[in-house]
């Protein structure tokens, strides 16, 4: 198999053609944030956490969607990549209203840990406190849009592995949600297979089921990876 | 259609045009239709009619003259003489006077009100001497929904050239030669970027001609497809052919109905006469463009996401690479080019990659069209050469602020781009030029300030259209416009201190570099060139640093 050399924070890989840096660093232990990313699904680039430089590159890449290339010299842990790693992380908590003390993901949650990944001892941002919904109008589980951070994990686990096509996004900016069919409430939806693939996905603790209180949220999100290589096996 | 039968068209279309000894224009663009130039057109045409001067007389909507907020325009031909402000009442007058007694009339001359002798050739007035018309040439002069008049002033004559003249290389290599760059915003070398498309090998591939013009103050494009949309239609026929693509689609904004219509009527012409669809011209180049209509969304002009909203998804842009010239619409090499872009194809093909070349700049080839508009006197659609200062185009082609009031600043690039002071009056207008100077080309907005205007203001204001129009994807954009907006807007209430002026250029570099689009990464540009060239104002308005206020 031909390979190709690349440099990751002055070291050399050799590495297979077509991977993403993402996934060359993954299987180089070498730490990237990231936060929209699952495997199993595909990924959009949208949370910047993973965003690398690239020797010759002007803009900084997101190491999700770009795919390795010979002799690329790719950096990941520079004094800037590191602190726009933290402005990303306080303003996704000054986004929505993220409480973890009385959240049934705490100490489960991957915003949470993204925290303590990034040292992030205070806020330096106003909170936007959002006028969010609970919708719990489904009989078994519970989407809470304070603590959504618009990953849009669940809109593409719902598309690409269940096929339902439940969760879309609606509005702009910071306006933007995460709606079940369009915009109905999640019990009423016609098309739900009330599978739970979205509540496994959801980083935090916005989908969630009902039966369980605070901090006892025991999601699985690798289980979407294992679906996915089991139906290729499959094939 | 086979090539002699264009020919024939064309010289029948000719001959009827000379039987006529005048032509009366009467701009029919959208700005001069909202002050009343329809009841203009239909008066004029039913008086002379009434008159029975039908026969030596043609009267013809035509797209815009340029010269807007002077609406409506009446314009006559061979003389080019052009009269403002025209309602029914002065239509008898114009009649007589210049069709029968050849006398033109003074008072209702273009620019009669501010200038001492009004030119009775329009041509001689600096607002037009200065311009050169390139991508706007026919405007103002042509039958937008008549495809005999396109043929006229030489349409579709660019088109058979390269079918039967030139190899797809040939015409790549011309527009190559010509060094024109795009002129949707970033410049990027069309003749490359057709050479990308060209170069991937696949079945399928699409061109499409942006027309999603969201910039506030900016109509260009508008305009264009408004007053000659075959230019633009023969011009993507002809990337087409280039880049080895068989179907099209334009992207046209809703809020431009007129332009859609004008386009749609051009394209069934077009099948109709056989310059479009399979077979063109009795070759076997197939190609057939569709109307896709925006829904009034700004990102979708960001090229990714109006290639979703093609799609039929959620007009949301992708990370790049991959490039649409590699995968695009439907994952297929897409070209895609603004509406600008694509009219200036056919002067290119007709006169010369290298006579285009020699206008402008060492760095910027050919003309850039302005949509000039603010506390200007003469504000309206200008087409100068790359490298025209923009002392030039505000007091010479624009005639200088309102009210004589001092120039304080040049909008360009709308919320992508910034502010240039006074100071830099004398800069020559050029892609490189303006970045240097903290802005953009853009897609050529121009948004003329006096000493009124606010500059803290000005970013607030750029900055919240930006935070109300970004799709919401990427998180610096999303929440990061917002706070940006609240920080901008707390400054402007004079609430804000030393540490809110901090925090607000770390988030402006931050946005800058992390968003995933160009919506984003742009976003924070009016800020920046006012705290570049303004910085006083923002100072004036902040008070003493408060320590420890974290």
């Amino acid at each position: 198999m031909t390979t190709i050399t690349i440099h990751i924070n002055e070291k050399e890989y050799q590495v297979a053609p077509g991977k993403t840096i993402l996934e060359v660093c993954r299987e180089n232990d070498i730490e990237i944030l990231t936060m929209c990313h699952l495997k199993g699904i595909m990924d959009v680039g949208a949370c910047r956490l993973c965003l690398v430089e690239i020797e010759g590159v002007n803009r900084l890449l997101s190491a999700c969607t770009t795919k390795v290339g010979a002799n690329m010299i790719i950096r990941t842990d520079t004094e800037r990549i590191k602190r726009y790693q933290r402005i990303t992380t306080e303003l996704f908590f000054a986004e929505r209203n993220h409480v973890c003390s009385v959240c049934v993901a705490n100490g489960k949650c991957e915003l949470q840990q993204l925290g303590y990944k990034v040292g992030l001892d205070h806020i330096r941002y106003p909170f936007l406190y959002p006028q969010c919904e609970v919708d719990s109008s489904h009989p078994w589980y519970v989407m809470d849009h304070n603590r959504c951070i618009m990953c849009t994990r669940c809109v593409r686990v719902c598309n690409e592995v269940e096929g339902a096509h439940n969760w879309d996004v609606m509005n702009r900016g910071y306006q933007v949600r995460v709606i079940s069919d369009f915009n109905t409430p999640w019990g009423e939806s016609i098309t739900c297979t009330s599978c739970g693939k979205c509540l496994h996905a959801c980083p935090t603790g916005a989908i969630w089921p009902k039966a369980i209180v605070q901090g006892q949220l025991n999601k699985k999100p690798e289980i979407i990876e294992e679906l996915m290589e089991k139906r290729a096996m499959k094939l | 259609m086979n090539r002699q039968e264009l020919t024939n068209l064309r010289s029948l279309a000719i001959d009827k045009q000379q039987k006529y000894k005048h032509k009366i224009c009467v701009c029919c663009g959208a700005s001069c239709i909202s002050s009343g130039a329809e009841a203009v057109l239909k008066k004029m045409q039913d008086e002379i009619k009434a008159r029975g001067m039908d026969q030596e007389v043609e009267v013809i909507p035509t797209g815009c003259m340029g010269p807007c907020n002077q609406g409506p325009l009446v314009k006559h031909m061979p003389d080019n003489t052009i009269y403002q402000k025209i309602t029914e009442e002065n239509i008898a007058q114009i009649i007589q006077s210049q069709l029968i007694d050849k006398k033109p009339i003074e008072d209702i001359l273009l620019f009669a009100d501010s200038r001492e002798k009004p030119f009775v050739n329009a041509n001689e007035d600096p607002f037009f001497k200065k311009q050169l018309k390139i991508a706007l040439k026919d405007c103002g002069e042509l039958n937008p929904e008549s495809i005999d008049d396109y043929l006229v002033h030489d349409g579709y004559q660019a088109l058979s050239k390269v079918l039967f003249q030139q190899s797809p290389e040939e015409v790549i290599a011309e527009i190559k030669q010509s060094r024109l760059r795009g002129r949707g915003g970033a410049g990027y070398p069309t003749g490359l970027k057709w050479e990308t498309v060209y170069k991937h090998v696949n079945d399928h591939k699409y061109v499409i001609c942006n027309g999603d013009e969201g910039d506030p103050g900016a109509f260009m494009d508008r305009s264009v497809l408004e007053g000659n949309p075959h230019r633009v239609l023969e011009g993507m026929t002809i990337a087409g052919y280039a880049v080895g693509a068989n179907k099209g689609y334009a992207y046209i904004r809703g809020e431009y109905p007129l332009a859609i219509k004008r386009f749609e009527l051009a394209i069934k012409q077009a099948r109709k006469l056989g310059v479009l669809g399979d077979h063109i011209l009795g070759t076997d180049f197939n190609f057939d463009v569709e109307v896709r209509i925006g829904a009034g969304a700004f990102v979708c002009g960001e090229e990714t996401a109006l290639i979703a909203s093609i799609e039929g998804k959620r007009g949301t842009p992708k990370p790049r690479p991959p490039f649409p010239a590699e995968s695009g619409l439907w994952g297929k090499p897409t070209l895609i080019n603004n509406v600008e872009t694509m009219a200036s194809i056919v002067p290119i093909i007709n006169l010369g990659g290298e006579w285009y070349s020699d206008i402008g700049t060492p760095k910027s080839a050919g003309t850039k069209v302005f949509a000039l508009a603010g506390k200007i006197n003469y504000s309206g659609l200008i087409e100068v050469p790359m490298g025209t200062t923009l002392r030039q185009i505000v007091y010479e082609i624009g005639g200088g602020i309102q009210g004589d009031a001092p120039f304080k600043a040049a909008q360009t690039g709308g919320p992508s781009g910034g502010c240039i002071p006074a100071a830099h009056l004398d800069v020559r207008m050029d892609y490189e030029a303006l970045v240097n100077l903290g802005s953009i080309m853009g897609s050529g907005g121009l948004i003329i300030m006096d000493d009124s205007s606010d500059m803290v203001d000005v970013a607030r204001f750029f900055m919240e259209f930006c935070m109300d129009e970004s799709c919401g994807k990427c998180v610096p954009c999303r929440v990061g416009t917002k706070m940006m907006h609240d920080l901008l807007q707390k400054i402007c209430d004079n609430k804000a201190n030393s540490n809110d002026l901090q925090r607000l250029e770390e988030l402006a570099i931050y946005v800058k570099e992390t968003s995933l689009c160009g919506l984003g990464g742009s976003a924070p540009n009016p800020l920046l060139s006012t705290l570049r060239h303004f910085r006083e104002e923002y100072d004036q308005r902040i008070s003493k640093p408060v320590v420890n206020s974290y």
